[in-house]
């Protein structure tokens, strides 16, 4: 039954890449189909999980590579996420893409992802999680260079696959560690496995891979870029997918990194990167990148849920982000839809002229918040529990979710603002959204909602002894939110925007860090130029260095050639020395 | 029992007698056919291996130089096996696919089938008079391949090859005197000297080692004595270039494991053997970062590769030489395409520099995606075969050098980093499309996915080959 789940996807991608040039309108549903089967699928693993399964693959002595899969709690728990996320991105898309010339393609990525997805989410070995992580980061490179007519696209796309090859040979090399001192790759064997020093430094090294793919500071900047994605793909990468699988493998492996006293490692990156997402969050202007910077900011509290060792309210925060993370994304597209693909929120108006669709919004947007009873709440609730002990991390927490509320309703307001010149045009091109893509929106919306009641049964169904957070925990944190809320409201709608840019640059380039950030790596990637350079320098030399020996040769041959220049009285001369030479040796 | 290792020599030698006698137009189909029957009878061989769960291929032919008791004696290792069903595919699809041009096809095909005929027989041949020999035949057919048929500067590239080669394929021919005189009953064969070598003394299997070792870094070639390999690609033809990567690199890493195999005392020196690999992996991996030819970002791919080869080799334990084994293999097929695509991206565009070549994608959609493929199957990405490799090379090496053993892997990092900044300058980049000189043929498109096919063939199915081996 669970290998079907990869089956379906990948058969649509072959169908896709084979047959379709043709009729590019049936590849959208051709994919929403192969979406729907897996989602059934999946469904019915959540209902009788059934027990792990292995395929070998091959063995190398004692070493057994196999494809391995389980159907633990956490892992049917992404399972879900990603098999309800997915069908709901491809409606959106078919409504989205109006490239008949792209589809093909577009849908043969997305369900290459879509698979690999499934895959990593009930990968039960160190192999099977690996492949599906490689495919990930690999179609998520064609998917976020997909529009590569434009300008920064093939560029976003490679500082993604630069970002995440790092991770992945320094995932290789973790795995590699692992398999030599253990010998074995599963996940089971490994967690009941005593430490050593090898399966520290392997540790270490999925840990920075985790980042990676997961965005967080030092390696977050190749998100904000991956907006030049279509944003069907920005959406699915964001929620369910991609990003997550960092928190996720963490998540899986936290009791060996308890072990390995690695969690404050954890724990102060997940602060550092959400404290760096939402200031960015709030001075950038591109609509999708304030999104992606919040993704870094969640995935960070995610990180910081780990860090404190709290796997329950790093689940949490996991399940609930996905719905209005994929909302929002999926909102921001039909938003820039209505205003001809415009980017720069500040020249994007009238949100509200559909109702419907500002109304979705704000269950996502008062989510992400955290505002009781939506499911964001329940997520930040449990993580503040958790921070409780520790009052540095719950102030860090505090001043998060305040920029959290201010940020979220800063984008908001400002989209939502009238434009008296554009009214009438701008009214018809919220009405002509596809049906397509508002009834994902719509179905999210209230997944946000079913999800703060779903969250109840959360803990019971991960099994977990530590359960849910209570109401009170939140409160606090809520209130930070509203202050948040407040302050967009004064700033943004009442008009009294500060213009950080012009009135004080050097505050405005702390706070909006990428850019600090990016010459950094700027800085890092010359420097490896330089040692190129060096290293091209080195070549040259020995290069010629053999030329110069070759040379040598030569100039040598040169000379002694003079000893035969067909002169007599030369060739007598050399005699005569010579019979001086040889005398002289006899008679000393 | 079928002699295969003798049919698909003598099939060899039919196809250059047959390319000769047909007229040039003919002769790309003839060289196709002779060489596509080898490939065929190699994958016979691997098939009648599988099924009788073993390797027993050993064959005798004529008595070569009695006196020395030396006879045409073939045989096949697993090692052997991997390289000879990968010598056979790239040189199939190096005769049918690699020259886009159509020139001069009649000495083009001779030559490949020459240097095919060479390669297997070097591959399987069970004694070093003959692997010697092969090899020289190998050296000058690719070496009459840069020469004839390489762009304006190929004379000085070819000769540059040669002086390399001709040192290493000397300091070869010492060795294996030396070997001869050294071992008690006075033999080439390779199976006796495994067994016998025990007994020269440590210093005579140093100095042969030593000569063997340089010779082999030679042809690997591995830093410092590379520099014939980024020359002579810039100036070979698309067909000499994916030999000269895909098969003549292999002489070295095969004649490497073989020097290992031969000399019990090269253990000694595993570890200086290991971090000259490794240093070397570093070294070209920022060589590359420097260069703007494709064909030269490529061949110097090819020096990495190598490089982590040869920390495989250096590990001396089952993992590292099956891994060794195995990355070659994929590293031939890789190669060739990436040279099949650099190829057909010269002749596309009349230029190779990646700066100047814009939009692949748009004028040739199927050279641009083999292009990404290829560089997955460099960097190693699971279910290409050269995954498997770096799997059990690292393996390997972690058992033989520790956690410190798995180092050399970064520099891949550095080589894909590049390789994704190629992709993005040329393939991927639409803004502006450089201008379309030629199309490229389905030949062409039939052999990447010939290579392709393979790639995936032994990425996904590895144990094919890793069955043969003891780990």
């Amino acid at each position: 039954m669970i290998e079907l789940l990869v089956v379906f996807p990948l058969v649509a991608a072959a169908i896709l890449s084979l047959l379709l040039k043709r009729s590019p309108k049936a590849a959208g549903y051709i994919a929403l189909l192969a979406a729907l089967a897996t989602l059934a699928i999946a469904l019915s693993i959540f209902i009788s999980p059934g027990a792990p399964q292995s395929f070998q693959w091959f063995t190398a002595g004692n070493l057994l590579f196999s494809i391995s899969t389980t159907a633990a709690p956490i892992n049917i728990l992404l399972l879900m996420l990603v098999s309800v996320i997915t069908p709901l991105i491809f409606l959106y898309s078919i409504g989205f893409m109006r490239v008949p010339s792209e589809q093909a393609r577009f849908y043969f990525e997305m369900c290459v992802f879509a698979a690999a997805m499934v895959l990593f989410s009930i990968s039960a070995n160190f192999i099977t999680m690996f492949i599906a992580w490689e495919m990930l980061g690999i179609t998520s490179y064609m998917l976020i260079g997909f529009w590569y007519r434009k300008e920064h696209a093939p560029t976003a796309a490679r500082k993604a696959i630069t970002t995440i090859l790092i991770g992945d040979i320094l995932m290789l090399m973790g795995i590699l560690l692992i398999g030599a001192a253990y010998g074995t790759f599963e996940f089971s064997a490994v967690l009941s496995a005593p430490g050593s020093p090898a399966l520290d430094l392997a540790l270490i090294l999925i840990l920075l891979a985790a980042f990676t793919k997961s965005a967080q500071f030092p390696f977050h900047e190749w998100l904000s870029d991956a907006m030049e994605g279509p944003t069907p793909v920005s959406a699915f990468l964001h929620s369910s997918t991609m990003v997550k699988a960092g928190v996720f493998l963490i998540a899986v492996l936290l009791p060996l990194y308890e072990a390995a006293h690695l969690l404050p490692v954890i724990l102060v990156i997940g602060l550092v990167s959400a404290l760096i997402g939402v200031s960015n969050a709030l001075t950038d202007r591109h609509i999708k990148k304030i999104l992606a910077y919040s993704t870094i900011e969640d995935l960070g509290l995610m990180f910081v849920a780990l860090g404190l060792g709290s796997l329950p309210a790093a689940i949490a925060l996991f399940f609930v982000q996905t719905f209005y993370k994929a909302l929002l994304f999926m909102g921001a597209g039909a938003i820039m839809r209505a205003n001809d693909e415009k980017e720069d929120i500040y020249k994007i108006y009238g949100a509200t002229l559909s109702r419907p669709l500002i109304a979705a919004m704000a269950i996502g947007a008062l989510s992400i918040a955290g505002i009781f009873p939506l499911s964001g709440f329940f997520g930040k609730a449990m993580l503040e529990g958790a921070a409780m002990q520790n009052i540095l991390v719950y102030t860090i927490i505090f001043a998060v979710e305040l920029g959290t509320g201010l940020y979220m309703f800063r984008w908001m307001f400002t989209v939502s603002r009238k434009s008296y010149e554009q009214t009438s045009t701008l009214k018809l091109n919220y009405g002509s959204i596809p049906k397509s893509m508002m009834v994902p929106i719509y179905v999210l919306a209230a997944a946000v909602l079913v999800a703060s009641i779903a969250y109840l049964y959360l803990p019971t169904y991960l099994q977990s002894s530590s359960g849910g957070a209570s109401i009170s925990d939140g409160l606090i944190g809520m209130f930070a939110s509203i202050i948040g809320i407040a302050l967009a409201y004064r700033i943004y709608l009442q008009g009294h925007r500060v213009h950080l840019e012009s009135t004080s640059p050097g505050m405005f380039a702390v706070v909006h860090n990428s850019t600090l950030v990016n010459s950094v790596y700027l800085k890092i990637t010359r420097t490896f130029s330089y040692a190129a350079g060096l290293a091209m320098y080195i070549d040259f030399a020995f290069d010629k260095m053999t030329y110069g020996f070759a040379q040598a040769l030569i100039s040598s041959g040169n000379i002694i050639r003079k000893v035969e220049n067909g002169q007599t009285n030369m060739y007598v001369l050399g005699f005569v020395v010579g019979m001086v030479v040889l005398v002289l040796a006899f008679i000393l | 029992m079928i002699p295969y290792l003798g049919i698909m020599l003598a099939s060899l030698l039919l196809g250059i007698i047959g390319v000769l006698l047909v007229n040039e137009r003919h002769s790309r189909v003839v060289g196709s056919v002779f060489s596509g029957i080898t490939m065929l009878l190699a994958f016979a061989v691997l098939v009648s291996g599988i099924q009788s769960g073993s390797l027993n291929f050993s064959e005798n032919y004529i008595y070569y130089i009695s006196q020395f008791n030396v006879s045409l004696n073939l045989q096949l290792t697993p090692i052997s096996l991997a390289l000879v069903l990968m010598a056979s595919v790239v040189a199939f699809v190096t005769v049918f696919a690699g020259n886009p041009e159509h020139e001069r096809e009649k000495t083009a095909s001779a030559l490949i089938l020459l240097f095919e005929f060479a390669a297997i027989g070097l591959f399987a041949s069970g004694n070093l008079l003959l692997f010697f020999i092969f090899w020289d035949i190998g050296v000058l057919a690719l070496f009459f391949m840069i020469y004839l048929l390489g762009s304006a500067n190929r004379r000085r590239a070819a000769i540059k090859f040669l002086i390399y080669e001709l040192l290493a394929s000397l300091l070869l021919l010492f060795a294996i005197m030396l070997v001869y005189f050294y071992t008690p009953m006075h033999s080439f064969d390779i199976n006796y000297i495994i067994a016998n070598s025990v007994t020269m003394s440590s210093s005579t299997q140093t100095l042969i080692f030593a000569f063997l070792f340089v010779a082999f870094l030679i042809n690997m070639p591995v830093f410092p004595l590379h520099l014939w390999l980024p020359d002579a690609h810039t100036e070979a033809s698309t067909q000499g270039s994916m030999l000269l990567s895909g098969v003549l690199t292999k002489f070295g890493g095969y004649g490497m494991l073989l020097a290992f195999a031969l000399i019990p005392a090269a253990a000694n020196f595993s570890l200086f053997v290991a971090l000259l690999g490794g240093f070397s992996a570093f070294y070209a991996a920022f060589v590359l970062m420097t260069q703007h030819d494709i064909k030269r970002v490529i061949a110097y791919t090819t020096i990495v590769e190598m490089s982590i080869i040869l920390v495989g080799i250096a590990t001396l334990n089952p993992f590292g030489t099956a891994g060794a084994t195995f990355a070659m293999l994929a590293h031939g097929f890789a190669i060739s395409m990436l040279f099949l695509v650099a190829g057909s991206i010269g002749h596309i565009f009349a230029d190779r520099d990646f700066r100047a070549v814009k939009g692949v994608i748009a004028s040739s959609a199927a050279t641009g995606y083999t292009f990404l493929i290829g560089v997955f199957a460099t960097t190693g990405v699971p279910l290409t075969a050269a995954f498997i490799g770096d799997v059990l090379i690292f393996l390997g090496a972690i058992r033989a050098f520790s956690a410190m053993g798995v180092i050399p892997l970064l520099s891949l990092g550095i080589v894909g980093a590049y390789l994704y900044y190629v992709m993005n300058k040329s393939v991927f980049s639409t803004r502006e499309v450089s201008k379309t000189i030629e199309y490229i043929g389905s030949s062409q498109k039939l052999g990447y996915a010939i290579l392709l096919f393979f790639i995936f063939l032994f990425g996904l199915l590895p144990f094919l080959i890793l069955n043969f081996f003891n780990l």
